[in-house]
C-alpha cells in the first residue's frame, strides 16, 4: 500500500546548482516519488534542471512530498538534505 | 556492479570543456568519469578525432559512455568517430552542452543505465531557467 508522507523545510541557502544534484543523488536511494513543492511549482526530485528551475531562495519554504512504499523514510532524507543545504 | 555512466565532454575550446568538467564535479561529485577533448591537435580552438576518440577510451567503464558536443564541427567529429568505431556502449547525444551535461551527470551518479542517463542529457532541451 503506497503511503504519502510530506514535510516542509525553510531553505538554509538558494537551492542552488550543488545542492539541487545532491537532492537528486539522496532521492534515488528511494523507490518512492519524491516531488519538491515551492509555490505554484512541481519538481521531481530526479530532474536537477527542474529542481533549479524552482528559483527557490534562502528563507522560502518549500514541500518535500513522497509517495511511494518508503515515503516517510525518502520524504526525510530529502528534508534533511534540503536543510543542510549551503 | 559495473560503475557509473561515463561523459565525454567535446568542445572547441578546451577551456570550455575543462570549466565545465569543474563544473560537474561540484554538481554531481567524483563518482561519474567526466573526461575532456577541447581544442584541436595543438591545443587551439577546434576539434580532433584523436583526442575526442581517447577521451572515450579514458570515460569508458563497463556501464557505457554519452559524448556531448558542444556544436558545430565537434558535433561532426564526434559522429564520423562513432560512425568509424560503433560500439552500442558509446552514445552520441543531442542536448544542450552544459543543462544536458548537468543532468547526465547527476543522474548517472545515481547509478542509472545509459538510456537513462541519454534520456536525462537530452530532455534538458525542454528544461526552462525561469
Amino acid at each position: 500500500m503506497p503511503e504519502s508522507s510530506e514535510l516542509t523545510v525553510v531553505l538554509p541557502a538558494h537551492l542552488h546548482a550543488r545542492p539541487a544534484g545532491q537532492i537528486v543523488v539522496t532521492a534515488a536511494r528511494f523507490t518512492s516519488t519524491v516531488e519538491i513543492v515551492y509555490g505554484a511549482k512541481v519538481a521531481n526530485a530526479r530532474g536537477v534542471l527542474a529542481l533549479l528551475a524552482l528559483g527557490a531562495t534562502a528563507g522560502e519554504t518549500v514541500t518535500v512530498r513522497a509517495t511511494g512504499d518508503d515515503a516517510p523514510a525518502a520524504a526525510e532524507a530529502v528534508a534533511t538534505a534540503l536543510r543542510t543545504t549551503s | 556492479m559495473s560503475g557509473t555512466v561515463g561523459l565525454v565532454l567535446v568542445s572547441h575550446s578546451p577551456d570550455l570543456a575543462a570549466g565545465l568538467r569543474e563544473l560537474l564535479r561540484q554538481v554531481a561529485g567524483d563518482a561519474v568519469a567526466v573526461t575532456v577533448a577541447g581544442g584541436d591537435d595543438d591545443g587551439g580552438l577546434g576539434t580532433s578525432y584523436e583526442l575526442i576518440r581517447d577521451a572515450i577510451a579514458e570515460a569508458g567503464s563497463g556501464a557505457g559512455v554519452i559524448v556531448l558536443p558542444d556544436l558545430g564541427s565537434s558535433v561532426l567529429t564526434a559522429k564520423a568517430l562513432l560512425e568509424d568505431h560503433p560500439n552500442p556502449q558509446v552514445r552520441l547525444v543531442d542536448a544542450p552542452f552544459v543543462e544536458g551535461a548537468v543532468a547526465a551527470a547527476v543522474i548517472a551518479a545515481t547509478g542509472a543505465d545509459l538510456d537513462t542517463v541519454a534520456d536525462a542529457a537530452e530532455e534538458a532541451w525542454h528544461a526552462r531557467k525561469l
